[in-house]
């Protein structure tokens, strides 16, 4: 038996090739994951390795403790060790660099860092040398790059009190990977310029050459922990590796996605390919197989392709995941790489999923094998197709079960519950339950859908036309199973989409509706909020392009029994410009000896309206009125109270932050003159509302391209399906393609059906999924929050339609033309 | 059937052939696996006429037919359908002629089987983007006996139904040709008669020209003229044939 099996399969090679690349593909995706997250991890662990070769010991925070935070006294107690050669201690904060435009570099200040010189210096550098001493500093490669630095050059890096100190640029440095860093750009110092410059009083590592563990461990005391170099390196390479989890976690989510697909293509394939051999199986049984044999045949054919698959699928895996590593690096990441990292891990995995997807998708197909009875290899054969499909008793309890079940999930995740995580798993879930309830659904759903997607083809192009969209019904099991593959790809897309979409309408939305400002004003050294200059306020009041100037100013106190930000907006644009919505009262209730609150924090600290709050002033505690609260979707303050009694409490301090509206068309002007005014102003960074609308966009525009690229595949793989499905159709209409020809289509016609057939197919799937994309993007926006504006991105849905039809039609391709080169004669001669 | 046996109308059988070969060759292959499935066939099928095309498996009957319908390339000499030279065709061209100038009806699937009965019938006819004459198509499915039956599927039709929706199909485009292969080689005897005959009478009534390849001598006796192909040539042929003459013809042919 197995020699028939293993010869059936070397007689049609091209089959088994057919069948396999759906799980070459899946099967690629996965090696590939492992391939490029190795790949990384190797990189950065030879490197970190390599930095961390230079250090003898190193104190370190406590695992699982976020910070350092060790005393800087430590280090003069560690130098003073016998035997210790060099001590460093390594700073980290905000030092923000001044670009050559006279503005802080960056969206976000840069990274301040100490670089040591001597032994413990572990940075590389691309030009110069290490900071000599309080007057010199380096700066990484890329903003070096893009700002236009050189060694000797003098920069300006302000200080966390915002007061400017020069440097000359002694080196251009490497900082390796440091993703803080990487991402804001960074500025080194000399470890004291360090902790001056980024205002730290304490060090987050301190590196030893010399001395031994022991001791330095009995100064360290036992908060710290104190390493090996190799341990360090270890350490510093897990807290990097930490995201590279997180990215193949991510990405095999994905390659699972894929193999789903690769599932549903390979059981179609197999199912098809039982129905054609009916006549070898039945005459297989003729000759005295049993079932069982039989049914071995079929699970060995399928361990036969699994293996082939798979084994092709490693090669395209260390193809895609090199592939990956070269495009990451194009995009301007600087991933280290010591060579393609192929672990036999990956192998194996690669193998032991590859076939047993396979295996397991042959299974049902091989169960049906066996009922083949041996009369039918001496009766005529039938017809494939009936184009007749009853939902039998199973698909109809599971349609009705499933479907129910995730439709009041749906339905009450997205209305009935509060709104939030739990109701947006809740709505995941009845998604998943939904599109099982589609799977089972779908053979009575394929006459219906193909022909409204046939609708324009038929109409079009004639008899061919017609005859293909009937082509594409008249096997509803078939199409079903063919057109589910591509519905998950587009399904998921079009959520992403829809998802994406949402986001961006319900963050402009509210922040337009209650905080409709033009610009912003914040001064940007570092993470905290620092005052902006009262004098520029007076200016930007002068300036006659502006309509309003609203200033924010906060104080952090303690309210009630914990630390909050309490602050004022100008009283004259709270309700007039920037309209926060109040809850349990108004904004007329806002006056004196009164406070409103953001109403998350209210509500977590079990704060009512009308209940009075304790706020700690420098005069002592005051108790305020809470008059209402706040929807917690805009920048204010955390406590909000008028701007006399924060004047008052407080004194007559610089805003946080300032916002200015533009007079109704002046929007340039106003522009150019507030640059123009905060010239003398480094540290003050302006964003308009639309910078920061285009900046979200674009974020979320970048993810959305990111899973269209990783769900790519699994659409690709659902085309082969496609392909599959169309070339044994092919096969089986060999007769009937001929008679047509017969009758007078050509061949150009005849290509034209199979194109028009696999167009219907992929409009079929495409709409299914984008259907259930849109609802379910429609039910998670809902369940996300009770803000959240539901918004439809019509171009791109119609887009995924129209990309699908092409590459439907483009997966025609190949069959259509073997359909069409088939001799009449011969094709109406055989059986 | 309905329809009565009036005898040959006068004037019917014109001198003018519908389909002429003339040395036709056709060979398969080549060197010494070259089959001569054709070795120089010359025969003239008259407008109008019911011709048979008989002779011993392996005698290239099926393969002329093929080459007369433009379904298959010759390898040597012409076939001239009316005023078109089709061994000079294009595929394209064949295809043109095939779907406004000829008609089939084949031994077995000769019906799309996504499609109705009437759909089948009136499908060349889309396929060319003519009207159907309605006038026309009611007569032909009354003689043929398919009223209603018209909108069942293949699938749902007995095999003497088929073969009758394919001769309907072959006859409602009014083709200059039709070219029958074995029509009655799956059906059983009185299904046979009943397709054979209303191919006759379409001839006698409506003037029809069918070429019928068979091997069967009953059927053969239904057409006004039997020629006998052995080995890739014609050996004979005979008029007015009856069961008994071609049964003689074959036996002496050792077919």
């Amino acid at each position: 038996m197995l020699k028939t099996t293993l010869a059936g399969l070397a007689a049609h090679k091209l089959r088994l090739l057919l069948t396999g690349i759906a799980i070459t593909l899946g099967v690629g995706f996965i090696a590939g994951t492992f391939v490029l997250t190795d790949t990384m991890q190797n990189g950065i662990d030879t490197r970190f390795a390599r930095s961390a070769d230079k250090v003898d010991a190193a104190v370190v925070a406590k695992k699982g403790a976020a910070q350092g935070e060790i005393p800087v006294d430590l280090l003069g107690r560690i130098r003073a060790l016998p035997g210790v050669t060099d001590a460093q201690g390594m700073v980290r904060g905000d030092a923000a660099l001044v670009g050559k435009d006279g503005k802080v570099v960056g969206d976000f200040s840069t990274v301040g860092l100490s670089v040591p010189s001597g032994r413990l210096l572990r940075y590389d550098f691309k030009q110069g040398k290490a900071p000599a001493g309080p007057g010199e500093a380096v700066v990484d490669d890329k903003t070096a790059k893009r700002q236009g630095f050189k060694v000797g050059d003098t920069v300006t890096v302000f200080d966390q009190k915002v007061r400017p100190h020069r440097f000359r640029l002694s080196g251009i440095a490497d900082f390796g990977i440091d993703q803080d860093a990487g991402y804001r750009g960074a500025v080194g110092f000399d470890p004291a310029t360090a902790l001056a410059m980024t205002g730290q009083k304490t060090y987050e590592e301190i590196d030893v050459a010399g001395g031994g563990l022991g001791e330095i461990t009995k100064v360290a005391g036992g908060g710290f922990d104190v390493v090996t170099g190799k341990q360090l390196g270890e350490r510093l390479a897990k807290s990097a590796g930490a995201d590279m989890q997180v990215i193949r976690t991510g990405l095999l989510l994905f390659g699972l996605v894929s193999l789903l697909v690769s599932a549903l293509v390979i059981y179609n394939t197999f199912t098809i390919l039982i129905a054609q051999r009916m006549r070898e199986m039945a005459l297989l049984r003729c000759v005295g197989a049993t079932r069982r044999q039989i049914f071995n045949g079929v699970l060995a054919e399928s361990v036969v392709v699994g293996i082939v698959g798979s084994l092709l699928g490693l090669v395209v895996g260390a193809g895609l995941g090199g592939g990956a590593l070269v495009l990451i690096n194009w995009l301007g990441a600087d991933m280290p790489s010591e060579g393609l990292a192929f672990a036999p891990r990956t192998a194996v995995i690669g193998m032991v999923v590859g076939v047993l997807v396979t295996v397991v998708s042959a299974l049902l197909p091989a169960r049906a094998a066996t009922r083949v009875a041996p009369i039918a290899a001496l009766r005529a054969d039938l017809e494939p197709g009936s184009g007749r499909f009853r939902l039998g008793w199973a698909r109809t309890t599971l349609t009705v079960l499933l479907g129910g079940l995730g439709v009041l999930a749906a339905l009450y995740g997205s209305l009935g519950m509060e709104k939030g995580e739990t109701a947006m798993y809740l709505v995941a879930l009845s998604g998943g339950l939904i599109f099982l309830a589609v799977i089972a659904l779908m053979p009575a759903l394929v006459r219906p859908l193909g022909g409204l997607a046939g609708v324009i083809p038929a109409r079009l192009g004639g008899v061919p036309g017609r005859l293909a969209v009937e082509n594409a019904r008249r096997s509803p099991r078939r199409t079903a199973t063919t057109t589910i593959a591509l519905t998950i790809g587009v399904g998921l897309m079009s959520l992403f989409a829809v998802v994406a979409a949402s986001g961006k309408a319900t963050s402009s939305a509210q922040l337009e509706k209650q905080f409709p400002v033009d610009f912003q004003l914040e001064t940007h050294v570092g993470d905290e909020q620092k005052p902006v200059p009262g004098a520029l306020v007076g200016e930007l009041r002068k300036l006659p392009q502006l309509s309003a100037v609203t200033i924010m100013r906060e104080q952090e106190v303690r309210v009630g029994d914990s630390d909050s930000h309490v602050g004022s907006v100008t009283q004259s644009s709270l309700g007039t410009v920037v309209k926060p919505q109040f809850k349990g009262g108004s904004v007329a209730d806002l006056r004196p000896g009164t406070v409103a609150a953001d109403e998350n924090v209210a509500k977590s600290r079990g704060m009512r309206v009308g209940q009075t709050v304790r706020v700690a002033t420098p005069h002592g505690a005051v108790p305020l009125k809470l008059v209402a609260t706040v929807s917690g979707d805009t920048p204010l303050p955390t406590f909000l109270m008028t701007e006399s009694d924060f004047t008052r409490y407080f004194g007559a301090k610089d805003p946080e932050a300032v916002y200015l509206n533009a007079k109704d068309g002046q929007s340039d002007q106003a522009r150019a003159a507030i640059e123009n005014a905060t010239k003398p102003y480094p540290a003050i960074k302006l964003t308009s509302a639309a910078d920061i609308k285009a900046q979200y966009t674009k974020a979320l525009d970048m993810v959305l391209m990111i899973f269209g690229g990783l769900l790519g595949l699994a659409i690709i793989i659902a085309l082969f399906g496609i392909a599959n499905t169309l070339t044994l159709s092919v096969v089986e209409r060999t007769r009937e393609s001929a008679l047509l020809r017969a009758l007078g289509i050509t061949k150009r016609q005849l290509r034209r059906m199979l194109s028009v057939e696999a167009l219907v197919m992929a409009v079929i799937g495409a709409f299914t999924g984008v259907a259930l994309g849109v609802v379910f993007g429609w039910a998670i926006t809902n369940a996300m929050s009770k803000t959240s504006v539901f918004s439809l991105p019509y171009l791109q849905i119609v887009g995924f339609m129209v990309l699908a039809g092409a590459a439907g039609m483009a997966a025609a391709v190949l069959p259509a033309r073997r359909a069409a080169k088939a001799s009449i004669v011969e094709s109406l001669a055989s059986d | 059937m309905t329809s009565t046996y009036t005898g040959p109308p006068a004037g019917t059988a014109t001198a003018v052939p519908a389909v002429v070969a003339t040395e036709v060759t056709k060979v398969y292959g080549s060197g010494d696996a070259a089959v001569h499935a054709l070795r120089g066939v010359s025969v003239g099928f008259a407008r109008g006429a019911f011709t048979a095309i008989m002779g011993p498996s392996g005698s290239g009957k099926s393969t002329l037919m093929h080459c007369l319908a433009g379904l298959d390339t010759v390898s040597g000499g012409q076939v001239r359908l009316g005023d078109a030279e089709i061994t000079r065709l294009s595929d394209k061209q064949l295809t043109l002629l095939r779907r406004d100038r000829v008609g089939f009806v084949f031994q077995a699937f000769n019906l799309l089987p996504t499609l109705s009965a009437e759909q089948n019938i009136l499908l060349p006819l889309e396929l060319a983007g003519r009207r159907p004459d309605r006038q026309w198509f009611d007569q032909v499915v009354d003689v043929v006996g398919l009223r209603d039956r018209l909108s069942h599927r293949p699938n749902e039709l007995s095999g003497g139904q088929q073969q009758r929706v394919a001769c309907a199909r072959a006859l409602v485009s009014q083709p200059e040709v039709i070219f029958a292969d074995e029509p009655t080689g799956n059906l059983d005897s009185r299904s046979g008669a009943e397709v054979l005959s209303f191919l006759r009478s379409s001839v006698r009534e409506m003037g029809q020209t069918i070429v019928m390849v068979t091997h069967d001598p009953v059927a053969a006796s239904y057409a006004d003229r039997v020629v006998f192909l052995r080995d890739g040539q014609i050996v004979t042929e005979i008029d007015q044939p009856t069961p008994a003459t071609v049964l003689d013809v074959l036996k002496s042919l050792g077919g």
